[in-house]
C-alpha cells in the first residue's frame, strides 16, 4: 500500500512538473531585421485642433507594439500618445512593448485568456493572415475611406491588398513600408574588382553575381556570404535570394497556392546548392539572420542577405567599411523584392467605445498631416501615403533613405498574407537545411509545398 | 467517573482544533497548488481530447493521440528526447558522484571553491549560458573551431549546431554542464553525513577503499542518488530552453525534443489540443520512468 502510494505520488509529481515545465519560455525566435534599429525619429509635432465629433471619444485603451523602429522605445511612443491626448484628452492609452522573441506567444496567450489589447502594431502576416483570419480582429473598413485608399494605392496597390482579408475585410491600417534588400562590403568588392558586376541601379544578374562570388574567392575572401537557415529570423532574405535567381513566384497571385516547387523555384534552390558545393557560398543551419549580420559587420563575410534601411542606420555607425545596399540577383536583372508593411489593427474585445477610441488613435497616428509623417519617421521606414512625400527631405537621413527609396520600384507581391504563413516559415528553413544536407531539391521542394498546402487548408478550415 | 470520561472528549476536541489549524495553514499553498497545478493539469487532460485551436474547439476523442503517433516529427522528437535522457542521466549522476566523492573531504575553502565552479552554470541564466556556448560553437569565429583548426585536428570548420551529426550531442554537452551543479552539491552534503564510525569500523576490519565506498557509503547516499536520478530524468525529458535558444529543433529536426515540439505546436501553430495531448503523453512517460527508478532504488535499500 505504501509503495502504491509512493508510485502515485511520483506520478502526481511528474505530471505537475510537466504541467509547470512549459511555463518557462525563453525564446529566441527572431523577426525580420526590419525592426532592428530605427532611423532617427522626429519628435511628434503639435497636433491639429480637435474637431467637435472627436470630443465624444473617451475611454481607456491598450496598445501593444512590436519594436517597429522607435515604436519599441517608450520615450518616442509616450510623445506620440501625448500628442494624441492633446486632441483626445479623454482617451487614456496604456502601452506595452513586445519583442519579436516572445511577442507572438504573449498575444496568443492573451487571445486565449481574453485579455488582448485594443490596438496592436505589426504587419499583415500577423494582423490579417493570422489573428484576422481567426476572427480575432475588428474589420476596420471604415478607416479605409476613398481618400485614404486612393492615397495609399497611389504609392503601392500591394499595401492595400495586403491589409485586406480574402473576404474583403480590412484588419490593418498601414503606417509605413519598406523593401528588404541585401548588402555588400563595398571595400571588399572593390579590392576583388567585383563592383563591375553590379549595375548602377544596384541590380545584378545571376551570371554577374556568380562572377562576383568567384572574384571574391580569388581575392582571398574565405566566406563570401552565408545562406543562414538555423531558424525563421530574417527569412525574408533567404526567400528573396532563392526566389529571385530565376524569377520564381512564392505563391500564385491569389495567395492560395504555394509555388516554390516550380521549375524556376527548384532551379534557384539548386543554384544555391551548386554554389555552396563549389565553395562560392556557404550555408549554415547553425545561424540565423542576426548572426549573419554580425558576420557581415565584423567582415567575416562580404555580403548580407538581410538588409534594409533600418539595418543600414544601425550598422553604419558600427562598421569600418561601407555597407552598400544592392538588390537580389536575378536572371534578367529585374528583381522582385520582399516588402515590409507595418500598421495598426484592433482586437475585437466587444466594446464599441474602446473600438471607437482605438480607431481615433489609428487615424491620428497614421493620417494626421503633422503626426502622420512624424510617426513614419519614428519607424525609420517609408510612408504608405503618397501625399506625405519625401518625409526625410532636408534631414540627416535623406541620403540614406533616398538609396532605399530607389528600391521601391522593384517591390514585389506581398505574399506573406497567405494562410498558413506561420507553418510555412518553419517549413522554409527546414527545406534549406534539407537541400544543403544533400537531399534532392525537387523532392524537398515538393515536400515543403505539401506542408504549406496542408497548413493553408487547416487555416482555411478554422 | 465523569472526570475520566471528559479527558478523551477534550483530547478529541484538541485534535480537531489542531487538525483544523493545520488545514488552515495549508490552505494558502493548497489554493495555489490547485489553481496553478491541479486545474491546469485537468484542463490539459480534458482539452487533449479536443481539436482545440484558436478558432475551433471540437471533441475528437483520441484523435490527437492517434495523430501524435502518426506524426513523423513527433517520433523523431521522442527518439531524441529518450536519447538525451539515456545519455544525460547516467553521465550526470556518475560524474557528480565522482566529483562529490573527490571534493567532500577537501578543506572547506577548496570544497566551496569547487562547489561554486560547478554550480555557476546552474545559477547563470539559460540565455547567458546559451549565448556563450553558441559563440564557442560558432563555425566562423568560435573557440572550438579555432582551437581544433589551429592544432590541426580539423581540416575544415564545422558548424557544430548546424550539422545533424553533432547538434544533438552539443545540446547534451551543454545540458550536462548545467545539470551537474545541484547533484554535486547534494552528493558532497550526503557523503559528509555518512557515519564516520561505520567507515572506520570497516577500515579496521580491512575493507579496501572501494569496498568501503560500495558497502558503506553507497547505501548511505542511496536516497540522494535516487532523488538526483529522478530529478535529472525529469529535467532531461523537459529539455526545451536550450533547443529554443540554440537550434529551434534543427537541423532537419535532429534536435527536436518533445517539450520543444509541444511549444511549437501550441504557440506557433495554435494547436493547443494537440500540444496538450503530447504533454499528457510526456507526463505519463516521465511518471513511468520515475516509478521504475523509485522501485529500483527501493529494492536496493
Amino acid at each position: 500500500m505504501k509503495k502504491l502510494l509512493a508510485l502515485l505520488l511520483v506520478g502526481a509529481m511528474t505530471l505537475s512538473l510537466v504541467a509547470c515545465g512549459g511555463s518557462s519560455k525563453e525564446t529566441t525566435t527572431e523577426e525580420p531585421a526590419a525592426a532592428e534599429e530605427p532611423a532617427a525619429a522626429e519628435e511628434p509635432a503639435a497636433a491639429e485642433e480637435p474637431a467637435a465629433a472627436e470630443e465624444a471619444i473617451a475611454g481607456d485603451i491598450t496598445l501593444w507594439t512590436y519594436p517597429v523602429g522607435k515604436f519599441g522605445d517608450s520615450a518616442t511612443v509616450d510623445g506620440i500618445v501625448a500628442a494624441f491626448n492633446e486632441v483626445y484628452p479623454d482617451v487614456n492609452v496604456t502601452v506595452e512593448y513586445l519583442d519579436y522573441q516572445s511577442g507572438d506567444d504573449q498575444v496568443t496567450a492573451a487571445i486565449e485568456a481574453g485579455t488582448t489589447p485594443d490596438l496592436v502594431l505589426e504587419g499583415p502576416e500577423r494582423l490579417v493572415a493570422n489573428w484576422g483570419a481567426k476572427g480575432k480582429m475588428v474589420d476596420i473598413s471604415d478607416l479605409w475611406d476613398a481618400d485614404a485608399t486612393a492615397d495609399i494605392t497611389a504609392n503601392s496597390a500591394a499595401v492595400e491588398s495586403a491589409c485586406k482579408s480574402p473576404d474583403g475585410a480590412y484588419y490593418e491600417y498601414p503606417l509605413c513600408m519598406t523593401t528588404h534588400t541585401m548588402a555588400i562590403n563595398k571595400e571588399l568588392f572593390e579590392a576583388a574588382d567585383a563592383m563591375q558586376y553590379i549595375n548602377e541601379d544596384r541590380t545584378w544578374t545571376v551570371e554577374n553575381f556568380e562572377k562576383a562570388l568567384q572574384a571574391l574567392k580569388d581575392s582571398g575572401v574565405e566566406t563570401t556570404g552565408v545562406v543562414y537557415c538555423g531558424g525563421q529570423g530574417g527569412d525574408q532574405g533567404t526567400r528573396a535570394l532563392a526566389m529571385n535567381l530565376y524569377n520564381a513566384k512564392w505563391t500564385d497571385a491569389a495567395h492560395t497556392t504555394w509555388t516554390m516547387n516550380s521549375a524556376e523555384g527548384v532551379k534557384g534552390l539548386q543554384q544555391l546548392v551548386d554554389w555552396v558545393d563549389a565553395g562560392l557560398l556557404s550555408a549554415d543551419a547553425g545561424i540565423v539572420a542576426s548572426d549573419e549580420l554580425q558576420l557581415f559587420a565584423n567582415k567575416t563575410t562580404a555580403m548580407s542577405f538581410c538588409w534594409n534601411a533600418a539595418n543600414q542606420a544601425t550598422y553604419a555607425a558600427q562598421v569600418d567599411f561601407t555597407p552598400y545596399p544592392v538588390a537580389f540577383p536575378s536572371e534578367d536583372g529585374v528583381p522582385e523584392l520582399c516588402g515590409g508593411i507595418w500598421g495598426f489593427g484592433i482586437f475585437d474585445n466587444g466594446d464599441a467605445a474602446k473600438i471607437a477610441a482605438a480607431k481615433a488613435f489609428i487615424k491620428f497616428v497614421c493620417d494626421d498631416p503633422v503626426q502622420g509623417p512624424a510617426s513614419v519617421a519614428a519607424t525609420g521606414f517609408f510612408p504608405v501615403r503618397a501625399s506625405f512625400g519625401n518625409i526625410y527631405a532636408g534631414t540627416e537621413d535623406e541620403e540614406r533613405m533616398t538609396v532605399f527609396a530607389g528600391f521601391a520600384q522593384w517591390l514585389g507581391d506581398y505574399y506573406n498574407v497567405t494562410l498558413g504563413w506561420a507553418e510555412q516559415r518553419t517549413a522554409w528553413w527546414n527545406l534549406l537545411q534539407q537541400i544543403f544536407n544533400g537531399d534532392d531539391v525537387q523532392t524537398a521542394a515538393d515536400a515543403y509545398v505539401e506542408t504549406c498546402k496542408a497548413a493553408t487548408e487547416a487555416a482555411s478550415a478554422n | 467517573m465523569s472526570k475520566i470520561n471528559n479527558v478523551p472528549a477534550r483530547s478529541k476536541a484538541l485534535v480537531r482544533r489542531e487538525t483544523r489549524s493545520a488545514y488552515l495553514f495549508l490552505l494558502p499553498a493548497l489554493v495555489f497548488f490547485i489553481g496553478f497545478v491541479i486545474i491546469p493539469m485537468v484542463l490539459c487532460l480534458v482539452t487533449s481530447f479536443f481539436n482545440y485551436t484558436m478558432g475551433d474547439f471540437t471533441f475528437i476523442g483520441f484523435g490527437n493521440y492517434i495523430k501524435m503517433f502518426q506524426d513523423e516529427i513527433f517520433r523523431i522528437a521522442l527518439k531524441n528526447t529518450i536519447l538525451i535522457v539515456v545519455v544525460a542521466v547516467p553521465t550526470v549522476t556518475a560524474f557528480s558522484l565522482w566529483v562529490g566523492a573527490s571534493i567532500y573531504k577537501m578543506h572547506a575553502v577548496t570544497r566551496s571553491f569547487f562547489r561554486c565552479i560547478f554550480y555557476l552554470p546552474v545559477v547563470t541564466g539559460s540565455v547567458a549560458v546559451s549565448v556563450v556556448w553558441k559563440w564557442m560553437f560558432n563555425k566562423y569565429t568560435g573557440l572550438f573551431n579555432t582551437v581544433l583548426m589551429g592544432t590541426g585536428i580539423l581540416d575544415e570548420k564545422i558548424s557544430w549546431l548546424g550539422d545533424e551529426r553533432f547538434a544533438l550531442w552539443c545540446i547534451i554537452i551543454i545540458l550536462f554542464t548545467t545539470s551537474i551543479g545541484q547533484p554535486i552539491v547534494l552528493y558532497v552534503a550526503a557523503l559528509g553525513n555518512v557515519d564516520p564510525s561505520q567507515i572506520e569500523a570497516a577500515e579496521v576490519d580491512g575493507a579496501t577503499k572501494l569496498q568501503t565506498f560500495w558497502k558503506i557509503k553507497w547505501p548511505s547516499i542511496m536516497p540522494t542518488t535516487l532523488y538526483i536520478v529522478i530529478i535529472t530524468t525529469i529535467n532531461s525529458f523537459q529539455c526545451y530552453a536550450l533547443i529554443q535558444l540554440l537550434t529551434s529543433g534543427g537541423p532537419n529536426h535532429s534536435t527536436e525534443t518533445i517539450m520543444y515540439y509541444i511549444y511549437y505546436q501550441a504557440f506557433k501553430l495554435n494547436q493547443y489540443g494537440y500540444g496538450n495531448a503530447m504533454g499528457i503523453f510526456l507526463a505519463i512517460i516521465i511518471a513511468i520512468f520515475s516509478a521504475i527508478q523509485l522501485k529500483a532504488g527501493q529494492s536496493n535499500d
